[in-house]
């Protein structure tokens, strides 16, 4: 075990995965209680058709994830409010278009390219420490608005309306949130993949809620089950040769569902 | 009271995408004014409210606000608004307390990056003693009776420290009992922080001897004035359609609307 620790590619991938895992988890909170997870799953794919064209056209692979990502927020909402219509639906639209984009761009591709398969299926061990100082810089930035504006971001999952009737620019925070999810979308890209990503967004989220009867509790609890998650992922995937990735999403899915059979919360008596 | 108009409709009309919900409102509200606004589903009650917190512009006409244009109102503005929203059900799951959701009515006053202080704990315990929750400040908030949050959700608004309170269907789905004591507790309010209330119901008995004026909305403004006014068979009939029966209960109107394709 100490001698595990003492690799660089384990060490990367500890502090990677406690990063990400934390920061998907807090963001994951406002992810779930505003009831906007499609905004994650739609970055992820938005996100890997940067990833492939970036590898088509030969630029940064990060850059074109961020752009795309934050694209998805930016195109969803001007098309909700043009439109006047729930953002599931352009949401949809935009996902399927982004992963044709993804396909068609893998297939202009020439020859095998493994390292775009990587974005897709995660690889949290092979994390550079580039790779890792960019995550750690983006996670910080998010961390610091996620707290400086943490009351706010309450209030408008807790009910938008009211949260802009009773004076809290709501409508700006709401977008400034969706961007924030996208970005943490991105930064948990490249360790867990495209197609797993989501589920480190809601997930950890979703088991909290099962047990949280306030926001601190709540707090605490999706920050643990992320990542808790997230270590017992790294070690068991490089123990068991097994890939990370999905080694996580399945220790954290496994919280979840014995969160919803045994939290009895909802069967919990009120005191008089 | 004063004859100052702290909420002044000239002529306004909001539509929905072309559909005119309300239409050529002129309506003053005075400071300390406790006014209920009835009339049946779909007749604008809360549309006038969402126009009230500046949610939704007039197409036409204006509507002043604290005499600022409802265009211009800012989160300064909103923060002296206390509102009840018309009731959908929270989910029960939200990891909220009492107290916390009590607390969210400080935020607007709070502004950006601050922190409770405790002159705000002060007044959230204030409020929630004022309806009689703060025992329960610990309690999940999804995990009370419907009229419990209701009174939680009054409290929100009253953390406030607003000027004009705007009730919309407060004592929907609660029991006859509570509704009394919701109402009782409003009345109150009004009387110690000269609180303008905006009071929309469906419940006419339940207000009419308490409010000062009554306002009888279906798409127009269709009358305006002291209860005993209002409540009339000729007036209330082209609204509620021939089902309205006036009888007396303490010497006062007491009206039975049997509503035909609603709920009453
Ligand atoms: N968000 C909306 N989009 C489109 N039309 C709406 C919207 N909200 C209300 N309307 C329409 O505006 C009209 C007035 O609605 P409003 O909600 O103000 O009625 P109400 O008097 O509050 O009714 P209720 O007693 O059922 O609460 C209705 O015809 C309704 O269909
Ligand atoms: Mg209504």
């Amino acid at each position: 075990m100490l001698e595990l620790l003492s690799y660089g590619f384990i060490q990367r991938a500890l502090a990677a995965s406690l990063l990400i895992g934390l920061v998907c988890a807090l963001i994951g909170i406002f992810t779930v209680l505003k009831g906007v997870t499609f905004i994650g799953a739609g970055t992820a794919h938005a996100a890997f058709a940067g990833v492939t064209l970036a590898f088509l056209i030969g630029v940064s692979p990060f850059l074109m994830a961020v752009l795309f990502g934050l694209s998805t927020v930016w195109v969803t909402t001007f098309v909700q409010e043009k439109g006047k219509m729930k953002p599931d639906v352009p949401i949809g639209v935009f996902y399927t278009f982004t992963m044709a984009l993804a396909i068609l761009f893998i297939g202009l591709m020439k020859g095998y390219r493994p390292e775009v398969y990587g974005y897709l299926f995660g690889s949290i061990l092979s994390v550079t420490s580039l790779d890792l100082k960019v995550i750690a810089a983006l996670s910080i930035g998010i961390l610091i608005v996620l707290v400086l504006f943490f009351k706010e971001f309450h209030f408008i999952s807790f009910d938008q309306e009211m949260a802009e009737a009773s004076g809290i620019p709501a409508k700006r925070l709401s977008f400034l949130l969706l961007n924030l999810i996208s970005l943490a979308v991105v930064i948990a890209l490249k360790a867990v993949g495209a197609m797993l990503v989501f589920a480190l967004l809601v997930i950890p989220a979703a088991a909290a809620q099962q047990w949280a009867t306030n926001m601190r509790t709540m707090i605490i609890y999706s920050a643990l089950i992320g990542v808790g998650s997230s270590w017992a992922g790294v070690f068991l995937s490089y123990w068991l040769d097994i890939p990370s990735g999905a080694t996580i999403v399945l220790l954290a899915a496994t919280v979840f569902l014995f969160s919803v059979l045994f939290s009895g919360k909802r069967q919990k008596a009120r005191p008089v | 009271m004063t004859t100052h108009p702290i909420i002044r409709f000239s002529n306004a009309t909001f539509s929905y995408n072309g559909h005119e919900a309300l239409k050529d409102i002129t309506l003053d509200i005075f400071e300390g004014e406790f006014v209920g606004v009835i009339g049946p589903n779909g007749s604008g009650k809360t549309t006038l409210l969402k126009g009230l917190l500046g949610l939704i512009h007039p197409t036409s006409g204006s509507l002043q606000i604290f005499d600022c244009a409802c265009e211009e109102l800012r989160c300064h503005h909103r923060a002296r608004i206390g509102y009840l929203p018309q009731k959908e059900r929270t989910d029960p799951n939200y990891p909220i307390t009492v107290w916390e959701a009590a607390m969210m009515g400080r935020y607007g006053a709070m502004g950006l990056f601050k922190r409770p202080q405790k002159q705000d704990h002060e007044i959230v315990m204030e409020s929630l003693e004022a309806v009689g929750m703060a025992d329960l400040k610990d309690q999940a908030f999804g995990q009370l009776s419907g009229g419990e949050q209701q009174r939680v959700l009054i409290a929100r608004a009253l953390s406030q420290r607003p000027d004009i309170l705007l009730l919309d269907e407060p004592t929907t789905g609660i029991d006859a009992a509570t509704q009394r004591r919701l109402r009782d507790l409003i009345c109150k309010l009004h009387q110690q922080f000269h609180l303008t209330i905006v009071f929309v119901t469906h419940d006419i008995n339940l207000i009419s001897g308490i409010v000062e004026t009554l306002v009888v909305l279906k798409t127009r403004l269709h009358a305006k004035g002291p209860p005993e006014e209002v409540l009339t068979k000729a007036v209330l009939e082209p609204v509620y359609g021939d089902e309205v029966i006036i009888a007396k209960r303490d010497q006062k109107p007491y009206i039975i609307v049997r509503d035909t394709h609603n709920h009453a």
